[in-house]
């Protein structure tokens, strides 16, 4: 017993992975400055109240597993953290010689996890896609890595290393025939600009200028060359690392043409055109690099084999490429539902009173302060705040209204749900309210039973932290992947608003229940033929809407009216109207009828995200059933293809109540047979038709 | 160490130690190579020298290399 309760102090320690500046797996009292700014953080008692609760609640399995990751968050530079929180979904061998392999870096090991990997179905190892790696160095003995990470996404990646050192060529001999999904390509000073390495054996400064704007010259044209040749293909650049073997430096770091600016010179130009080019990304190993330390780096191979990576090096790096392209392949979380008590601010207002609660710029309010900015941030760039709290309201509003150094305010949440409901209800309902599915969530509480309980009984959420104390939690937002992207549109810096204006209003005046709250919208939907009158709003939504879109086929206007003017076929478009205004064209559905047997199949099914989550889709639904019912149609057939944005709509076909007839990676397809007429959900009142519109 | 030259390698496990050199392994190449000295490296913590990873194309040739930077008993 006496074994176990150290085994646990172990892990509540280590699983706080602050970094490279607190690795240590024994108990003990830390104290002392840490890198960002004004926190000091003590832990002592607060960790054994934490191992003890944890140990009761977690099964012994999942808790090994759990201990096991954590003694190699330790060993490993925090970089290869994001891995575990991936392979949740793999079968317990899988992931159990998945994380062997990744802590022990062992290339064996690797092969080993590599080969157990290639046993599971296509479904459980996620989509295929060809990534083609262009280096100046070799990168051939990091490529079992490689695929081990990116299989870890999950993803089947098939690996294309051009030749060493050869990127325009490679790039020159490329056709969009033979074209990669995404292309990476990697390189150093050490071939790309060797004369900053021995300024003063190369014209320093004046030469060495010349020779930093001939290798930014380089880029641009390399980027042209790549969108020339194959301009649909993502393209990622690294940036160039801070060399680890070097002489001189200090001076280094003296001279706006000395290695160090010069990099930053070259690395300022791949910024620049990462925002100016869209398809165009940043691997940046100049960040990578600074955070794994000198030990991803080994002189002797590199001298050997071209090759710079140390053993753990490569799997460090491995991971860093596979977190990079995850984002093109599985979208990112949409909101983050969280607690207030003793997670906005220290101490728990219901209970010590609002003149008592921790928040500022003193320790420890400054760490919930800091807790507070971030989940801001994340707000501004569009990921949805829920708030979950068991709590009178107006004990919760409070300190929004009143506490001074409060940053949130209460409007900043999307959702609130403050009441004495299990949280994991309160979740669900808001998964509902704002059309989203529980896959987007992301929950964080200092709670450990509310934590437990939403992990067995919402699986499909992400659990942020895993103790309750507020520094691991704000060193969970740091590092977490559940909110990786690429770009921020400006779709996502509105997304806010958007939702709040839809899902929140007068939720107080109406209390929690949907159905009532969409009764009180007073919603009158009317249901229009596609035609001249609405064609131009219907094209520009079957181009743009992302999320409530069953096939996004990005139709043109032609090809709309071509779809149209083919006997049988049908176009609708839903018109909102609510207690606020008139909402305009919210829905559209395309079908088309088949010249063999007069089955109708739906071409296009798509709802404006202004209109999420209030049921004009069941309305829409119903009006095409219904027509299909009047021109003597027996089935209907219907499929969701999947893309990186729609899977708000993955099981809408289920809900209607449509039979899975086929079901890939790719497609699911549905029939209705026989043809059953639905009513429209009771909150829309559905006017009548109008057919003034003749098709085009 | 055998263990981990038979799982690098991917051997039968009763392979007789004599077996396992540079010739014999036709998966021994230099890319092989590389990937072995990093292999070997990370496994035991240890960094070659320039000589001693001349001296790797075998068990005992490993074996040895490896008892004289004291990590594995003579």
């Amino acid at each position: 017993m006496e074994n176990q309760t150290l085994i646990q102090y172990g892990f509540i320690e280590s699983s706080k992975n602050f970094g490279r500046w607190w690795q240590h797996s024994e108990p003990r009292t830390v104290e002392g400055n840490f890198p960002h700014g004004d926190i000091v953080y003590r832990s002592s008692q607060q960790a054994e109240r934490g191992a003890v609760t944890w140990a009761s609640m977690v099964a012994r399995g999942v808790a090994l597993l759990c201990l096991r990751l954590a003694f190699t968050l330790v060993k490993l530079n925090y970089t290869a953290v994001s891995l575990f929180n991936w392979i949740g979904r793999f079968p317990e061998l899988q992931r159990n010689v998945i994380v062997e392999a990744v802590e022990t870096a062992s290339l064996a090991k690797v092969r080993h996890a590599l080969r157990l990997l290639n046993e599971l179905t296509p479904e459980q190892r996620g989509r295929a896609f060809i990534l083609e790696l262009l280096s100046t160095y070799n990168l051939e003995p990091v490529l079992p890595p490689i695929e081990l990470a990116l299989s870890c996404i999950p993803s089947q990646a098939q690996l294309r290393l051009a030749p060493l050192n050869d990127i325009e060529g490679h790039i020159t001999r490329s056709t969009v025939a033979q074209a990669c999904d995404v292309r990476v390509i990697i390189w150093r000073v050490e071939e790309l600009l060797p004369e900053a390495l021995y300024p003063f054996s190369n014209g320093f400064p004046e030469q060495l200028s010349t020779r930093t704007e001939e290798v930014v010259s380089r880029v641009h044209r390399l980027v042209k060359l790549h969108e020339a040749h194959t301009p649909a293909t993502p393209l990622f650049l690294s940036t160039i690392a801070f060399p680890v073997h070097f002489s001189n430096p200090l001076f280094a770091s003296q001279h706006a043409i000395a290695l160090c600016g010069a990099l930053a010179r070259i690395n300022r130009a791949i910024y620049d055109i990462a925002s100016n080019h869209s398809g165009v990304y940043v691997f940046d190993i100049c960040r990578w690099a600074a955070l794994e330390g000198k030990l991803h780096a080994d002189a002797l191979i590199d001298f050997v084999a071209r090759q710079p990576l140390s053993g753990r090096g490569q799997v460090a790096f491995a991971v860093f490429l596979a977190r990079c392209l995850r984002p093109l392949l599985i979208p990112a979380r949409k909101v983050l539902a969280v607690d207030l008590d003793d997670t906005l601010w220290g101490g728990v207002v219901g209970e010590d009173g609002l003149e008592n609660l921790k928040l500022g710029h003193d320790f420890p309010g400054n760490v919930h302060l800091r807790i507070q900015r971030e989940l801001l941030e994340l707000r501004n760039r569009g990921i949805l705040l829920v708030l979950l709290s068991k709590n009178n309201e107006a004990d919760a509003r409070q300190p929004f209204d009143s506490l001074p150094d409060m940053l949130l305010k209460w409007e900043d949440f999307a959702l609130h749900k403050v009441n004495w409901k299990p949280k994991h209800e309160n979740l669900r309902e808001a998964a509902q309210e704002l059309g989203l599915g529980l896959d987007s969530f992301v929950f964080m509480d200092d709670s450990d039973y509310e934590r437990e309980q939403m992990r067995q009984l919402v699986p499909e959420v992400l659990i942020l932290n895993s103790s309750s104390d507020p520094l691991h939690t704000l060193n969970c937002l740091w590092t977490t992947d559940a909110f990786d992207s690429l770009t921020v549109t400006e779709e996502d810096r509105r997304r806010h608003d958007d939702y709040r204006v839809r899902a929140d209003r007068d939720v107080r005046a109406h209390g929690n229940d949907l159905e009532e709250f969409l009764r009180s919208l007073q919603m009158e939907a009317t249901i229009e033929e596609l035609g001249p009158a609405n064609m131009e709003r219907a094209v520009a939504m079957i181009g743009k809407t992302n999320q409530f879109n069953l096939t996004t086929r990005r139709h043109s206007r032609a090809q709309v009216q071509a779809i149209l003017s083919a006997p049988g076929s049908i176009g609708l478009a839903l018109r909102l109207r609510d207690k606020f205004g008139d909402q305009g064209i919210v829905a559209i559905l395309l079908a088309t009828r088949s010249t063999q047997d007069g089955t109708l199949v739906v071409d296009s099914f798509l709802v404006s995200c202004r209109a999420l989550g209030r049921g004009v889709e069941d309305a829409l639904w119903a009006a095409l059933v219904e027509r299909a019912h009047e021109a003597g149609i027996h089935k209907v057939l219907a499929e969701y293809l999947p893309t990186l944005k729609n899977g708000i709509v993955a099981d809408l076909y289920d809900r209607f109540g449509l039979q899975r007839v086929e079901h890939s990676l790719f497609s699911t397809r549905y029939v209705l047979e026989p043809i059953e007429v639905q009513p429209p959900p009771g909150w829309i009142q559905l006017t009548k038709n109008k057919k003034g519109n003749a098709k085009q | 160490m055998r263990q981990l030259l038979i799982e690098f390698f991917d051997l039968p496990a009763n392979i007789p130690v004599e077996e396992i050199t540079q010739p014999a392994i036709s998966k021994w190449d230099s890319l092989a190579m590389v990937q072995l000295i990093t292999e070997l490296q990370n496994s035991f913590s240890i960094e070659f020298d320039l000589e001693e990873i001349q001296a790797l194309r075998s068990y005992q040739e490993i074996h040895d290399t490896l008892a004289r930077k004291g990590v594995l008993s003579v």
